[in-house]
C-alpha cells in the first residue's frame, strides 16, 4: 500500500483504501511471523507483541524525550449501542489493524486514515448468560485468516479481506454455561483457545484446531479426571486421563463439575516448545466441600502443542477457597545467575503472589508477594506452596446450618485479585516486570438468606473494600530477580488495562479515568498522559510505518469492576462508557 | 419480531408485544389486554413446554390472574442466572444487557410485569448492602401462594427405608449441581455423605440415573420430587420418611414480584392470588399436577 495524502476526502479514501487492500499482494500471517512479532516492528500478529507475552517493543523514536510531544492521530469509534468493556488488544499487518469489540464484534481498520474496512458481528443466540461483562481480548491471524473467539463459545474465522466467515466451530455448549472472550493462541499453524464458564458445574480444557480448516486436533480437559483426546487422521484416540485418574485430589464425583476454566488463554514459548495455560477456581466455591487440592485448578499448566499432553503443572492456590483463579498469564525470560542462563516465566497471581518458575519443569526458583498486604497465607514453602491463615479461610456451610449469618472473614486481596486479567510487561532493558495491581480486601461470608430458581440456597456475601483512601491501583516496577519493588505508581481506581514496555525507556498504560500513560521505565517518572474520553481496559500497543512509531489502544470502560457493587462502586459510578480505538505518533519533523 | 423472539419463546404471543416493552403500570397492563408473567423456563413442574404450550403450577396461577384481570396471559420465559437478585434485575426492574436489538436500538428491554415464584421472605427483602442501602429497593415481593420444603425419593429396591439421611452413609444419592442440597450432602455431618453424593445437571437427570441404577436415592424440592414420582408413577419409587438436620432452610415461601413503582398492579395481582389460597383453588392446582401443597406460613397461622 502505498502512502495517501490525509487530505482526501473520505469517501475517495475510504474507497482507495478499500481497492488497495483488496489489490495488494497478500503475504499473509505465517508462523514464522508470528514468532519474530516480538522483533518485526512493523506488524503486530500476536496477542502479547510475541507469543511469550512479554509486550515489549524494541522501537525507540518514542522515547522519554519524545513522548511529550505524541498526539492522536485518528480515533475509531465501534458505534451503536453496545458500549461495554473494551478488553481487546488491537493487531496490526500490512496497513491493516483488526480489533475486537464488545458484544463480539470484530473491526477491520486502515491504519493509515482510521477508515473502516469491515465490520463482522456475531449473531448471539437468544439466552446467552455470560458471566463477567460481555468482552472480548482480541484475534489471532494466520495466512489470510481473522480468528476469534465468540461469546456463545463458537472459534470464528474470517477472511481477512472481506470479513466474511470462513470456518465457525463450536468450542463448547454455551447452553451448559461455556463462553469464549479470550484471544487465541496461534502455533504452527494450530488456534490454541481455552474456555470460559461460570459455577454452572463446567469442566475446563484447552483445545488445539486446524487454523486453516478449523478442525479439532486435540482436546486437553484441566481437572483430573477426564480423559483427552487428540485426532489422528479424522480419527479421534484417547490420549490420556488428565492427572492419571479421577478422585486423587477431589472427594465424591466433585471432578465431574470440577470448573478450573482457562479463560484467560495462554502464551507459548518456542525454546521450550510449550504452551502455558492458567486454569480457574474450582467449584462449587466453598473449599470445605471438596478438601483436597483439587487438581488442576488455580494453576499454570505447561502443554505440549504437538501432542495436548500435560508436561508440568503448578498450582498457586491449592483447595482455593477465595475465587483466586490461576488464570493469569505466563510471560517467559531468560536471565542470568552464577554465570548460568535461567530459561523462567513469571507471573503474578489473583493471590498476591509473584511467581518465577523454571519453564522448563515448572520448579519453582522464588516467589514473592507483589501487593503491600496478603492476609489469606503467611507466605510460600519451599516448593512455592502457600502456608496458609486458616482463620482468613471463608467459613464451612456447615457452620450456618442454624440459618444465621456466617462469621466473616478479611481476605487480601479480594477475589478480584491482586492482579486480574491484564496484562504484565517484561522489559527486556530493564530486566523489570511493570505489574498493574490493585490493593484491595474482601469481607466474605456464608450467606443463608439467599435464593437461587425458587429455591433456597446458600450464597456467599461479600463486599470488596479498597485499603487506601487515595488510591487502589498500582503499577509497579518489579525485578523479578530479587522481588524488589523499583518504583510505583498510584491510581484512585482500580487498574484493569494492559501494560507495554519499549526500547523508549517508557512504560505504557491505561487507566479506568481514561488516561492513556507512558513513564519512564527506570524511574516510574509519569511523562505523558491523554485522556480518551472513556476508561481504558485494554492492551496498548506499537508498531512503525513508513518510518514513524505509532501507538494505539482501545477505550471504553467496563469490565469485571463494575459490576461488583460495595465500596469499590463509588469510585468509579461516574465513569462512562465508551468504544473506540485511539491511534497515536509523534508529528512529522 | 426478532428483538421478540429473543425473550419469549412463544412466537404466537409475541405478536401482541410488537413494541411494547419494559414492565408496565396498572392501566397500561388492563388498556393493552395482556399481563406479561415471568416464569423460569423448563424448570417442571412450575413452569415448562408441553406439546409446545405453558403448562406447570405457575402458568395455571398465571392464567387465573390474566382471567380475574380481564385481559390476556402472556408468558414471560426466565433463564435463570446466578441467584435470585440477577433474576430480579434481569427481569423485573432493569432488564438484561444482552437484551438489545441494532435494528430498534432505542426500544426499551423486556420485562415481567409480574414475576412468579420469587420467594417471600423478609429477611431478604429487607436485605443491606455494606453501605447500608436496601439490596432490593427496586422490587416489591409479596403474594405468598406455597410453602417449598425438601425431599428424597429412594429406590426400594436398593434402599428398605430412609428414615434419617445416615442411610446415604451407605448407598448413593442425587441432586442438582450447585443447589442446596448439594451443599447439604456434601459439607452435613462432618462431610460423611460427600462421597456418595452424585451431582447432575437437573432434577430430572438425578431421578433418571436412579432408574438406571446409578443412585440409589435423589434429594431435592417437595415439588420437583413429587413431580419425578408422579410422571413415572412406579410403587418402586418411594417418598423418604426423613427429616434433614443441620439443614439451615427447611421450609420457604414463594410469592411473586414486581417492580417497586408499580405496587396498584401488585396489590390487584394479590387480591386474585389470595382469594385463590383460602378458596382451595391453589391446592386444586397443585394436586392436578400430583403435588403436595402446603400453605404459606402467613396463612397457617391465621388457621
Amino acid at each position: 500500500m502505498s502512502k495517501f495524502g490525509r487530505g482526501t476526502g473520505f469517501a475517495i479514501t475510504a474507497l482507495v483504501a478499500g481497492m488497495s487492500v483488496a489489490g495488494m499482494s497478500w503475504a499473509g500471517v505465517t508462523d514464522k511471523d508470528i514468532l519474530n512479532d516480538q522483533m518485526t516492528t512493523d506488524d503486530v500478529v500476536s496477542n502479547g507483541l510475541g507469543p511469550k507475552g512479554q509486550r515489549f517493543s524494541p522501537l525507540k523514536r518514542v522515547n522519554t524525550d519524545t513522548v511529550k510531544d505524541l498526539r492522536p492521530v485518528w480515533s475509531f469509534s465501534f458505534g451503536g449501542e453496545k458500549q461495554r468493556g473494551q478488553e481487546s488488544q488491537p493487531m496490526v499487518k500490512d496497513g491493516v489493524m483488526y480489533v475486537t469489540g464488545s458484544y463480539s464484534r470484530v473491526f477491520a481498520i486502515d491504519v493509515k486514515t482510521g477508515d473502516e474496512l469491515w465490520q463482522y458481528d456475531a449473531r448471539l443466540p437468544d439466552g446467552i448468560m455470560p458471566c463477567c461483562d460481555v468482552i472480548n481480548r482480541g484475534v489471532a491471524l494466520f495466512g489470510d485468516l481473522v480468528i476469534f473467539g465468540s461469546l456463545d463459545a463458537k472459534l470464528i474465522a474470517l477472511n481477512a479481506k472481506t470479513g466474511k466467515v470462513v470456518w465457525k466451530k463450536k468450542v463448547a455448549d454455551y447452553k451448559a454455561g461455556y463462553s469464549l472472550t479470550a484471544a487465541p493462541l496461534l502455533v504452527n499453524g494450530k488456534v490454541i483457545t481455552g474456555v470460559s464458564g461460570g459455577e454452572f458445574g463446567v469442566v475446563g480444557k484447552v483445545e488445539a484446531y486446524d487454523a486453516k480448516t478449523g478442525k479439532l486436533v486435540w482436546s486437553r480437559p484441566t481437572v483430573e479426571g477426564h480423559m483427552g483426546y487428540i485426532w489422528k487422521d479424522g480419527k479421534k484416540t484417547e490420549n490420556g486421563i488428565s492427572g492419571g485418574a479421577p478422585g486423587k485430589t477431589w472427594p465424591g464425583d466433585l471432578w465431574k463439575t470440577g470448573g478450573a476454566a482457562p479463560w484467560l488463554g495462554g502464551t507459548y514459548d518456542p525454546d521450550v516448545n510449550l504452551l502455558f495455560f492458567g486454569t480457574g477456581n474450582p467449584a462449587p466455591w466453598n473449599s470445605h466441600l471438596r478438601p483436597g487440592d483439587n487438581l488442576f485448578s488455580s494453576s499454570r499448566l505447561a502443554i505440549s502443542p504437538d501432542t495436548g499432553k500435560i508436561v508440568w503443572h503448578f498450582q498457586t492456590t491449592p483447595n482455593d477457597g477465595w475465587d483466586y483463579d490461576g488464570v493469569n498469564e505466563v510471560v517467559s525470560f531468560d536471565y542470568k545467575a552464577n554465570g548460568k542462563t535461567i530459561k523462567a516465566a513469571g507471573t503474578a497471581d489473583r493471590n498476591g503472589f509473584f511467581y518465577v518458575l523454571n519453564r522448563e519443569n515448572g520448579e519453582f526458583i522464588r516467589g514473592f508477594p507483589f501487593v503491600d498486604e496478603i492476609t489469606w497465607a503467611k507466605g510460600l514453602d519451599k516448593n512455592g506452596r502457600p502456608i496458609y491463615s486458616e482463620a482468613h479461610r471463608p467459613g464451612n456451610p456447615a457452620a450456618s446450618a442454624d440459618g444465621k449469618k456466617g462469621k466473616s472473614i478479611r481476605a487480601v486481596p479480594s477475589f478480584l485479585g491482586g492482579k486480574n486479567w491484564m496484562p504484565v510487561s517484561y522489559s527486556k532493558d530493564s530486566g523489570l516486570f511493570y505489574v498493574p495491581s490493585n490493593e484491595w480486601a474482601m469481607d466474605i461470608w456464608n450467606e443463608p438468606v439467599s435464593y437461587k430458581k425458587g429455591a433456597a440456597y446458600l450464597g456467599a456475601g461479600f463486599t470488596i473494600k479498597s485499603l487506601n483512601e487515595d488510591y487502589i491501583g498500582v503499577l509497579r516496577a518489579i525485578d523479578p530477580k530479587t522481588g524488589e519493588e523499583k518504583w510505583r505508581y498510584k491510581n484512585y481506581a482500580p487498574l484493569w488495562g494492559g501494560v507495554l514496555s519499549t526500547a523508549g525507556n517508557l512504560v505504557f498504560m491505561g487507566n479506568p479515568e481514561g488516561y492513556l500513560m507512558a513513564f519512564d521505565a527506570k524511574s516510574g517518572e509519569m511523562k505523558y498522559k491523554f485522556n480518551t474520553g472513556s476508561g481504558i481496559v485494554g492492551s496498548p500497543i506499537t508498531w512503525e510505518m513508513d518510518g514513524e512509531q505509532y501507538i494505539s489502544v482501545v477505550s471504553g470502560w467496563g469490565g469485571a469492576v463494575p459490576l461488583w457493587g460495595g465500596e469499590v462502586a463509588k469510585r468509579i459510578k461516574h465513569l462512562n462508557q465508551g468504544g473506540s480505538v485511539w491511534t497515536f505518533k509523534l508529528p512529522e519533523s | 419480531m426478532k428483538r421478540c423472539k429473543r425473550h419469549l419463546a412463544l412466537a404466537t404471543l409475541c405478536l401482541a408485544a410488537a413494541g411494547q416493552v419494559d414492565a408496565r403500570y396498572y392501566d397500561e397492563v388492563i388498556d393493552s389486554g395482556y399481563i406479561r408473567i415471568g416464569t423460569y423456563r423448563d424448570f417442571p413442574p412450575y413452569s415448562f413446554e408441553q406439546d409446545n404450550l405453558p403448562a406447570g403450577v405457575d402458568i395455571e396461577v398465571g392464567k387465573r390472574i390474566a382471567t380475574a384481570l380481564g385481559v390476556k396471559l402472556q408468558v414471560h420465559w426466565i433463564i435463570p442466572d446466578e441467584n435470585l437478585g440477577d433474576d430480579l434485575r434481569n427481569h423485573v426492574w432493569k432488564g438484561h444487557y444482552l437484551d438489545k436489538d441494532p435494528d430498534t436500538p432505542l426500544a426499551r428491554k423486556t420485562l415481567a410485569d409480574v414475576m412468579m415464584r420469587v420467594p417471600y421472605d423478609r429477611d431478604y427483602a429487607y436485605m443491606r448492602e455494606s453501605t447500608g442501602e436496601l439490596t432490593n429497593e427496586q422490587v416489591v415481593l409479596f403474594g405468598p401462594y406455597q410453602r417449598e420444603s425438601w425431599r428424597i425419593a429412594y429406590d426400594s429396591q436398593k434402599i428398605d427405608e430412609v428414615s434419617t439421611v445416615a442411610v446415604f452413609q451407605y448407598h448413593p444419592i442425587g441432586t442438582e449441581v450447585d443447589s442446596l442440597p448439594a451443599f447439604y450432602l456434601t459439607s452435613a455431618f462432618a462431610g460423611r455423605l460427600r462421597k456418595n453424593t452424585h451431582h447432575f445437571p437437573s432434577m430430572p437427570a438425578a431421578f433418571s440415573a436412579m432408574k438406571q441404577g446409578n443412585v440409589d436415592a435423589v434429594m431435592g424440592m417437595r415439588a420437583e420430587v413429587d413431580w419425578q414420582l408422579h410422571q413415572n408413577s412406579d410403587s418402586r419409587y418411594k417418598i423418604g420418611e426423613n427429616g434433614f438436620p443441620m439443614m439451615g432452610k427447611q421450609k420457604w415461601d414463594l410469592g411473586m414480584a414486581v417492580k417497586q413503582s408499580y405496587r396498584q398492579l401488585g396489590y390487584a395481582v394479590e387480591e386474585v392470588v389470595d382469594k385463590m389460597v383460602r378458596s382451595g383453588e391453589m391446592e386444586k392446582i397443585y394436586q392436578n399436577y400430583g403435588l403436595t401443597y402446603e400453605k404459606p406460613g402467613l396463612y397457617q397461622v391465621v388457621e
